[in-house]
């Protein structure tokens, strides 16, 4: 397991190591600098400028010295807010986009195995179809659609909800909603399909054969098991509320790292670009790392390197 | 826990956490006195000498004050200065102060601008609007590095009287000193705050009719409460401003009509249609100008007057600005825009109208372009046409586009590209059309008419014309203390550049608002700060 878990964080750092070289060089080749006046600045100024961003050394310099200081979480300063290190921006926004992720994480997939279990206990009754409707409208309606519907009923028709803006639990509702249809509609799907195999095993029959009441067999045996296989689109459902949350706080006006992504590309702050990007994929390889380790462990049939002596 | 209750807990969490927040929302923000404006951006600085973006302006300008502030119709207001003086010869300007307060309850005094100034240029600030000061004595030798911070032309005789020289006149130096970078600076507090400076809303003091509070220097909200040391607090009639930064258009729109917001910028066609005719519409003029410049290094067909000319005349401004764009944007009436400046009561515009640069008649367009292809010996012109990939320069493009291959050989290829890189290839030259927009910077003309002199690094086209540049030098130079004569070399220098056609006049950007009726006495400026809620007041 130690072995496993050293291989794993060392493909970690080489990732996090590929997507900022790639980056950085990528960034290199836009357009654009610090300067705003450029054709008004003397000489002198402009120099100044670009020695403040260390802009005014070789590009392999800059290379090293980004590298150098992002192990240290330094990831420069704003070219946007001027003085304000990329560091404290990203640190000072984290917090609502994670707690935003969480939310609709923790609902999405619990509600999602709510309602896949309906389905596949009442197979092939309207319960089973409503569900059926309910994930596949999830999957197909894109966060950013169901954001502004909900925004525009439950916010300004029925003044259920705040608009937009973060102050307080109610405003982290629509947002979550938005975010949590998706993972919802997956795991439902995915619940449903792994339990209706489930249900028709052999195991169950025993367990039926000897006398153990309906809700006993589902809770013990059959959403167990069904279960286990969910853990492997954790993963992909995590990236999913990522990429979605970069539009749904902007629709919603949260002061997340999302919309400071969409907000740092729009004004070619290219440092704050950069540190998102190394920070958006550090969580994600994080999430991928975190469900392997736990699918090794809930299901032991399955460890990546468990060769047992 | 057994996954039973944990369904069963999530369950009872989730309905009540729902209820509990539908509840919550009922009771309405009651209404307060203060207003709840929109920004579409974040606030970058409140470091005056840093400050360069609309957003910092419009916070800066109403928590902060120069000597003097902007007022209606291209007036100057008093600010911390009482009145002032101008010699002779246009050079010295000597200011009187009144006796003011930081929001700290210190003094403002004369030092506090010298020192401000001289931060503004000094290059270790690197401010990007240093270029402001190149009138004022030393200040261009001090951002080259060339001379001391202290040889700058601004001198405090005593504490309330300030001294400014500058090394030629600047009829136009009113209206800079209303602007950030002129805004006085307390060392003490400059010193103390030092590298946090600005960056949020502690570390920063005030001295105008409001002081920022609630910006953590990368939050989405912040508020400009009522400065009770502010010399004229006795007229502030409002609490406060807050500042809610939205991004998205629609979700702007639903909270100002749910009441949240009592002020948004309208965007598109859709948003300005819904509000045209109410009374809470409010379409205020911006200089702003966007026009097309034709590269005349590149493509030689474009040094004929006849070419410029027929496609000029192949856009019809009315129908573009209503139908296509229909977002408040007014038909070009010239190179300068209208509302910027004015002389006896007279608009700029009015002046040096050239009804024939900004007309539209396609047949008489047909006749030139002929005329102009025969004369450059050509039979067809296959050229590009450059713009930002915005909905707007979309728009713009196909537009022009569509009246333009209307001229028989002429062959448009649209390109539309994001705001960095259209600008860097309009500056290397790598275009045949593009457009371009120019906000000016002050109420004066010659903040448009100095971009197309042969040698300014804005003109992109490259037009060149000896006549021109020699009414510019004339109205920066030997008639800069004569307002009449001045006022003629600029109105000749528009009027040659549209008979000449040296770039082609679009349209002019306004900024459409919905403003809830309840909200009173807003003052909106074309240029500089835009907005100012000193004599703002709610019902």
């Amino acid at each position: 397991m130690v072995k496993y878990l050293a291989k794993r964080i060392f493909y970690l750092a080489l990732t996090l190591f590929i997507v900022t070289t790639i980056t950085f060089f990528l960034m290199k080749l836009m357009p654009g600098t610090p300067l705003t006046n450029q054709a008004k600045l003397s000489p002198t100024e402009q120099q100044l400028i670009l020695q403040q961003y260390g802009l005014d050394k070789p590009v392999w310099q800059q290379y090293l010295s980004y590298l150098a200081n992002a192990v240290h979480g330094n990831f420069g300063t704003s070219f946007q807010f001027s003085d304000q290190p990329v560091s404290y921006l990203i640190s000072s926004r984290i917090g609502p986009s994670l707690l935003l992720g969480l939310q609709a994480m923790l609902i999405g997939v619990l509600l999602g195995i709510v309602l896949g279990a309906l389905g596949a206990i009442k197979k092939n009754t309207w319960v089973d179809t409503s569900t059926t409707i309910i994930s596949i409208l999830g999957i197909s309606i894109p966060s950013f659609v169901l954001a502004i519907l909900l925004q525009y009923f439950f916010g300004l028709k029925l003044r259920a909800f705040p608009i937009a803006g973060w102050s307080g639990f109610a405003y982290t509702i629509m947002p979550t909603i938005a975010l949590a249809v998706m993972p919802l509609a997956e795991s439902a799907r995915f619940v449903r399909t792994e339990m209706v195999d489930v249900l028709n095993s052999d195991y169950i029959e025993l367990a039926r054969a000897k006398g153990l009441g309906k809700l006993g067999i589902i809770y013990h045996h059959a959403l167990r098991n069904s279960l286990i296989p969910l853990i492997t689109i954790i993963g992909p459902l995590a990236v999913n509320i990522m990429t979605g949350s970069l539009v749904v706080e902007n629709i919603f006006a949260i002061p997340g790292i999302g919309e400071q992504f969409v907000n740092s590309i729009t004004t070619n702050d290219y440092p704050t670009i950069m540190g998102l990007t190394i920070v958006y994929c550090f969580m994600l390889c994080v999430v991928l790392l975190i469900t392997d380790i736990v699918y090794g462990l809930v299901d032991p049939r399955i460890r990546i390197t468990g060769k047992r002596d | 826990m057994k996954l039973s209750s944990v369904v069963k807990l999530s369950t009872v969490g989730l309905s009540s956490a729902l209820l509990l927040a539908a509840c919550g929302n009922s009771s309405q923000e009651s209404k307060s006195k203060t207003i709840q404006w929109q920004e579409s951006a974040n606030l970058p600085t409140l470091d005056v000498s840093k400050a360069t973006d609309h957003v910092s302006a419009e916070t800066l300008s109403n928590s902060n004050e120069g000597l003097l502030n902007s007022a209606k119709d291209s007036k100057v207001a008093p600010g911390v200065a009482e009145s002032y003086k101008v010699s002779k010869d246009g050079k010295t300007y000597t200011f009187n102060l009144r006796h003011s307060k930081w929001s700290d309850g210190k003094p403002v005094t004369a030092k506090d601008f010298v020192y401000g100034w001289q931060r503004s240029v000094a290059p270790k600030t690197a401010s990007q609007y240093s270029y402001l000061f190149d009138h004022v004595k030393n200040a261009t030798e001090i951002s080259q590095n060339k001379a001391p911070v202290s040889s700058l032309g601004v001198k405090a005789d005593g504490d309330y009287k300030l001294v400014v020289t500058l090394s030629k006149p600047q009829s136009y130096f009113k209206y800079l000193v209303t602007m950030t970078p002129f805004f006085p600076q307390s060392e003490s507090a400059v010193k103390k705050f030092g590298s946090a400076y600005g960056t949020n809303s502690s570390s920063m003091i005030y001295n105008g009719p409001f002081k920022v509070t609630g910006w953590t220097g990368t939050n989405d909200s912040w508020t400009l409460t009522r400065n009770k040391e502010y010399w004229n607090n006795k007229a502030t009639k409002i609490d406060g401003v807050k500042f809610n930064v939205q991004k998205t258009p629609s979700t702007a729109l639903n909270e100002y009509q749910s009441g949240k917001l009592d002020a948004i910028k309208l965007v598109g066609a859709q948003q300005v249609g819904q509000y045209k005719n109410s009374k809470e519409f409010h379409n205020e003029k911006t200089a702003s100008t966007f026009y097309l410049e034709l590269n005349q290094k590149k493509d030689p067909a474009f040094r004929n007057v006849n070419i410029r000319k027929a496609l000029s005349l192949a856009i019809n401004r009315q129908q573009f600005t209503k139908n296509t764009l229909g977002d408040g944007s007014l038909p070009a009436v010239g190179y300068v825009s209208p509302g910027l400046a004015s002389l006896k009561g007279k608009d700029f515009t009015n002046d040096a109208y050239v009804k024939s640069g900004v007309d539209y008649n396609m047949a008489e367009a047909k006749k030139l372009w002929a005329k102009g292809l025969k004369e450059v010996g050509k039979k067809n012109l296959n050229v590009s046409l450059l713009s930002d990939d915005t909905a707007a320069g979309k728009n713009t493009t196909e537009y022009l586009q569509t009246q333009f291959e209307q001229l028989p050989g002429l062959k448009v290829t649209n390109q539309n590209l994001p705001f960095k890189s259209r600008l860097s290839r309009s500056q290397n030259g790598q275009f045949d059309m593009v457009v371009s927009a120019w906000n000016g910077d002050f109420p004066d003309p010659i903040t448009f008419l100095t971009l197309f002199t042969s040698d300014n690094s804005y003109n992109n086209g490259k037009w060149k014309n000896a006549e021109y540049d020699k009414l510019v030098q004339n109205a920066e130079g030997q008639d800069a203390n004569n307002t009449d004569k001045r006022w003629n070399d600029m109105v000749q220098a528009e009027k040659t550049l549209m008979n000449d056609q040296g770039i082609i006049p679009i349209y002019h950007q306004a900024q459409p608002y919905a403003i809830n009726s309840r909200v009173q006495g807003v003052q909106f400026y074309p240029t500089g700060s835009g907005l100012d809620f000193r004599n703002a007041s709610v019902k």
